[in-house]
């Protein structure tokens, strides 16, 4: 479902040198699987979701959402992608019913199909209680699971959720994982990434960690974290600071 | 992909959307709806209090006044006497030249100072004994009218005194004429009546008044309706990016263009609202002035006619509304937040607002004018009301701008919103004005805007200090152009080579030089063939500013050696306008990669600026056709010498012409149409020598770009 074949992208800094943001990173996800992106702040996750969101052009190499190129056909990528980012708002001015079924019309779908699918999140995701009240008068959590209905109005096979639970608290954060596990289920393609690996330590099919723009390290998470104790943590640090490292 | 069907739904559901919340948007609201509202009965208020109270000054100013005089010494009874006949035998009505009425006193010498002063007389003559029998003597009599020293003595009451005692010199002329036998006729040869036409209304109008008041008007509405478009396009896009929901757009299944499609559809019906409101509050205004208006003041034009003029002026400023939605939207396209996005739409009001207020101007109007965005909506509608021939074309000229100024600033807002670095601008990309760039192969379109505003600027503040000497002035002038661009060029480290198209034309000497040697012939043909076009369209009337501007070269060519002269008119102005022009600004437009689009375009916007940059509005089309030539001979050549050497034999031709040959033609006269013919010959010639030796190289330049 998603497929990820030594993925480039660079940016020109301010002082003419080059950013080597993403650095030839290849992986996939398969149906049916939840992977797990882990990286400290610029090790180069949210570039990557954003190229395969087809928000940022790749630099060389290539990324596809269910077999559709994303420089190639960005629009085809689109319609088979959930986008979810720490920093994707919702309008303040809308309802959750509203947002919904404007992002249902912008995806195509007709008015019928719209509205069914807009009650059908409504329910699943239980925005019952406030979704006919303004977006800007919602709790951090409630925007939150507005903004997946949003990512998935158009029920796509692929999700690729950046940083989804930074505005979660504890409870949000269980009920929300526990809802990707149920899309998981489902047949879709998830890609997430977290700072908070206790999250999504037991959860996740495999993990890729990523630093300086190349991944470092990959596997289940028995196979990163072995026999060492710590857990996923633990591993996570090994692989960015390597025996023979300070 | 999504047919056409689902762009269009999506382009509605956009639309609907940033429609639904505009309206829930308290500042939209109050701008679309409230200020038209409020604005115009405010304005009119003022102006009716305003009208009614110098109404009522110039009623009273005007009103008849009392006039009493006093008259002294030792003839004052039989001089009074006199006077008083007069008064009763010229039976004028009260008036402007006649007073209401007029008392005459015989008093003593001693009282006359006194009651001048006092107010109890307007006017104090002093007579002699014998002063009837001189009024009627054939000698002239002499008096002096004394007015008050203490209070000013008004207009209007010299008027009367003056109308009173020429009556006393007309009965006195009378007087003599019969004393000596003869007619009265003989102090009137001519008696002349007017036969025909009609006599103007008394009653006060409105006319005078009333296109200065309309045109103010039509500014304000281009304004307020441009406005309109203000807080809509800042949310529509800085907005979203402020709220972090432009990336939900963004990942949507659409194209940028339909996105934008569906912005502009949302914040042009807001800004059609704000029109529509403004319409309905001039209208009520103009309804409840007219009725406030003074008795006997009109608008001075018919109910029909307003209505026409109503409906020419909605159309017209329907176009001025895409304008104003899309060029609001292209701005706030660069932005990142709605406070940026504010401090760079609100400067931009401002000029369009200063456009707008242009057309009021003396001589703006006809198709030029109809095709510039918010000038020609304002002259177009200002026209109607004036009974202006050519209506129909003028609003089809307006509109057909319209569409185009707007469909060129969608697509700039189109590829502004896909522009991933004005979208996250890079994890290390965020620059304030003073942070200093990475250097670059060649200038951002922003950084071409920035030197052409520059060097327009330095321009008009040179001319204030220019001295009439052109052998100063010239170089001056290109010293303004090119010390900002310096600066910003350093500032910025451009790549001069690419920059500047700083390399030879074609490959191998003999093409290179096949290349100048066509430059040559195209830029002296190019000034001939305009010349004559010029001639042909406009006659050989030149404007005083062209008009002084060619005999300063010619007295410059005739008091100079003639090398001299077209080193400092031909060739410094044709090495300096190149490397701004040719090199700076058609770089910064094309950019690294041009597709063919985009170079056609960037070519013709720096056409656009470097005729813009010579001042002279009858010489803009053949300044413009000069820029795309010279734009097009850089671009395929990727070298600016051929411009600079085409440049500098245009500016020659009419040097050497005035030098050796004629004045008239360097003065705007007829050339002959032999000398045409050659021209166009060389036109033709020239371009085709240009192409061939440009040919390989021009596709390696491509290539390198």
């Amino acid at each position: 479902m998603i497929e990820v074949v030594d993925l480039v992208k660079h940016f020109r800094a301010v002082d003419g040198s080059t950013v080597r943001a993403v650095d030839g990173v290849s992986f996939a996800v398969a149906p049916g699987e939840m992977v797990g992106l882990l990286g400290v702040n610029g090790a180069g996750k949210t570039t990557t979701m954003r190229v395969l969101a087809t928000l940022v052009r790749p630099g060389s190499g290539t990324a596809r959402i269910a077999g559709c190129d994303v420089r190639d056909e960005p629009i085809a990528a689109r319609r088979r992608l959930g986008y979810l980012s720490a920093g994707t708002g919702i309008p303040d001015r809308l309802t959750p019913r509203e947002l919904l079924h404007s992002c249902g019309r912008l995806h195509g779908l007709d008015a019928d199909a719209t509205r069914r699918r807009t009650e059908r999140l409504v329910e699943d995701l239980s925005l019952g209680g406030y979704a006919d009240r303004p977006c800007g008068r919602l709790s951090s959590g409630q925007r939150q699971r507005v903004s997946l209905g949003r990512a998935m109005v158009h029920d796509p096979p692929v999700l690729v959720l950046d940083e989804p639970t930074s505005a979660l608290d504890v409870m949000g954060a269980r009920d929300l994982f526990d809802l990707l596990a149920d899309l998981r289920a489902g047949g879709r393609a998830i890609l997430v990434s977290t700072h908070r690996l206790h999250e999504i330590e037991h959860r996740c099919d495999r993990f890729l960690i990523v630093h300086g723009g190349r991944i470092v390290d990959q596997g289940t998470r028995d196979a990163l974290v072995g026999d060492r104790p710590g857990g996923l943590e633990r591993a996570f640090f090994a692989a960015l600071e390597p025996e023979g490292a300070t | 992909m999504i047919g056409t069907a689902g762009r269009r739904r999506a382009v509605q559901a956009l639309a609907s959307r940033d429609l639904l919340e505009f309206v829930r948007d308290r500042r939209t609201l109050f701008v679309t709806l409230v200020m038209p509202m409020a604005m115009y009965p405010v304005l009119a208020l003022a102006s009716t209090l305003g009208v009614r109270g110098a109404v009522a000054d110039l009623e009273a100013r005007r009103a008849p006044r009392r006039l009493a005089l006093a008259v002294t010494g030792p003839g004052a009874e039989a001089f009074a006497d006199r006077l008083r006949d007069v008064v009763a035998a010229a039976a004028r009505p009260p008036g402007p030249g006649w007073p209401a009425a007029v008392t005459v006193e015989a008093s003593t010498a001693a009282a006359g100072p006194g009651r001048l002063d006092a107010g109890e007389v307007d006017a104090w003559i002093e007579v002699e004994a014998d002063a009837v029998a001189r009024l009627d003597g054939p000698g002239t009599l002499a008096v002096d009218v004394r007015l008050p020293a203490a209070r000013p003595t008004g207009r209007r009451q010299r008027d009367d005194l003056a109308a009173v005692l020429g009556a006393l010199a007309d009965d006195a002329r009378r007087r003599r004429m019969t004393e000596a036998g003869l007619p009265e006729s003989v102090l009137a040869p001519l008696a002349v009546s007017f036969v025909g036409g009609s006599a103007e209304d008394s009653a006060a109008g409105l006319q005078g008044v009333l296109p200065t008041a309309v045109g103010g008007v039509l500014v304000l509405l281009a304004l307020l309706t441009a406005t309109g478009a203000f807080y809509p396009a800042i949310d529509a896009i800085a907005g979203e990016k402020e709220r972090g929901t432009i990336e939900t757009l963004l990942i949507s299944p659409c194209a940028a263009g339909d996105i934008v499609a569906g912005k502009f559809l949302a914040v042009f019906c807001v800004t059609l609202a704000t029109l529509a409101a403004n319409a309905v509050s001039i209208g009520a205004t103009a309804a409840v002035l007219v009725r406030l208006a003074p008795a006997g003041m009109t608008p001075g034009i018919t109910p029909a006619t307003a209505a026409a003029c109503g409906l020419v002026t909605l159309a017209a400023f329907t176009g001025l509304a895409a304008v104003a939605a899309a060029l609001c939207l292209a701005v706030t396209s660069a932005a990142r937040s709605t406070k940026e996005a504010q401090n760079t739409l609100t400067p931009v009001i401002l000029l369009v607002s200063g456009l707008a207020g242009a057309a009021l101007l003396p001589g703006f109007g006809g198709a030029a004018t109809a095709a510039v965005p918010f000038a020609g909506q304002v002259a177009l509608a200002k026209g109607m009301l004036e009974d202006a021939p050519g209506w129909p074309w003028l609003l089809a000229v307006s509109l057909a701008s319209s569409a185009v100024v707007t469909w060129i600033f969608l697509r700039v807002t189109a590829a502004a919103l896909a522009d991933e670095e004005l979208l996250f601008r890079g994890p290390d990309s965020a620059a304030g004005p003073f942070l200093r760039p990475a250097p670059r192969s060649r200038p951002s379109p922003g950084q071409g805007l920035a030197a052409t505003l520059l060097a327009l600027a330095a321009l008009w503040y040179v001319q204030a200090l220019a001295p009439g000497d052109l052998l100063l002035a010239l170089p001056l002038n290109q010293a303004a152009l090119l010390l900002p661009l310096v600066a910003l060029a350093a500032w910025q480290r451009v790549n001069a080579i690419d920059t500047f198209s700083l390399r030879m034309p074609g490959t191998g000497a003999a093409r290179a030089s096949a290349c100048l040697a066509a430059a040559v012939l195209l830029g002296a043909s190019l000034f001939v063939v305009g010349a004559a076009a010029f001639v042909a369209v406009r006659g050989t009337h030149l404007s005083a500013a062209a008009r002084e501007l060619a005999e300063r070269l010619l007295e410059l060519v005739r008091n100079g050696p003639l090398w001299w002269t077209c080193v400092l008119v031909a060739l410094l102005p044709a090495c300096g306008e190149e490397i701004f022009f040719r090199g700076w600004v058609l770089s910064a437009c094309a950019g690294d990669r041009p597709t063919r689009g985009r170079a056609v375009a960037a070519v013709s916007v720096q056409a656009a600026a470097f005729a813009a940059f010579h001042l002279l509005p009858e010489r803009l089309p053949q300044t413009f056709v000069l820029g795309l030539v010279l734009g097009w001979m850089t671009r395929r050549s990727g070298s600016i010498l051929p411009a600079i050497v085409a440049h500098a034999a245009h500016n020659a031709v009419p040097l050497l012409l005035a030098g050796l040959a004629d004045d008239r033609m360097a003065l705007g006269g007829a050339a002959p149409a032999s000398i045409v013919a050659v021209a166009v010959g060389c036109l033709g010639a020239g371009a085709a020598l240009f192409a061939a030796g440009t040919q390989r190289r021009g596709a390696t330049n491509r290539c390198d770009d």
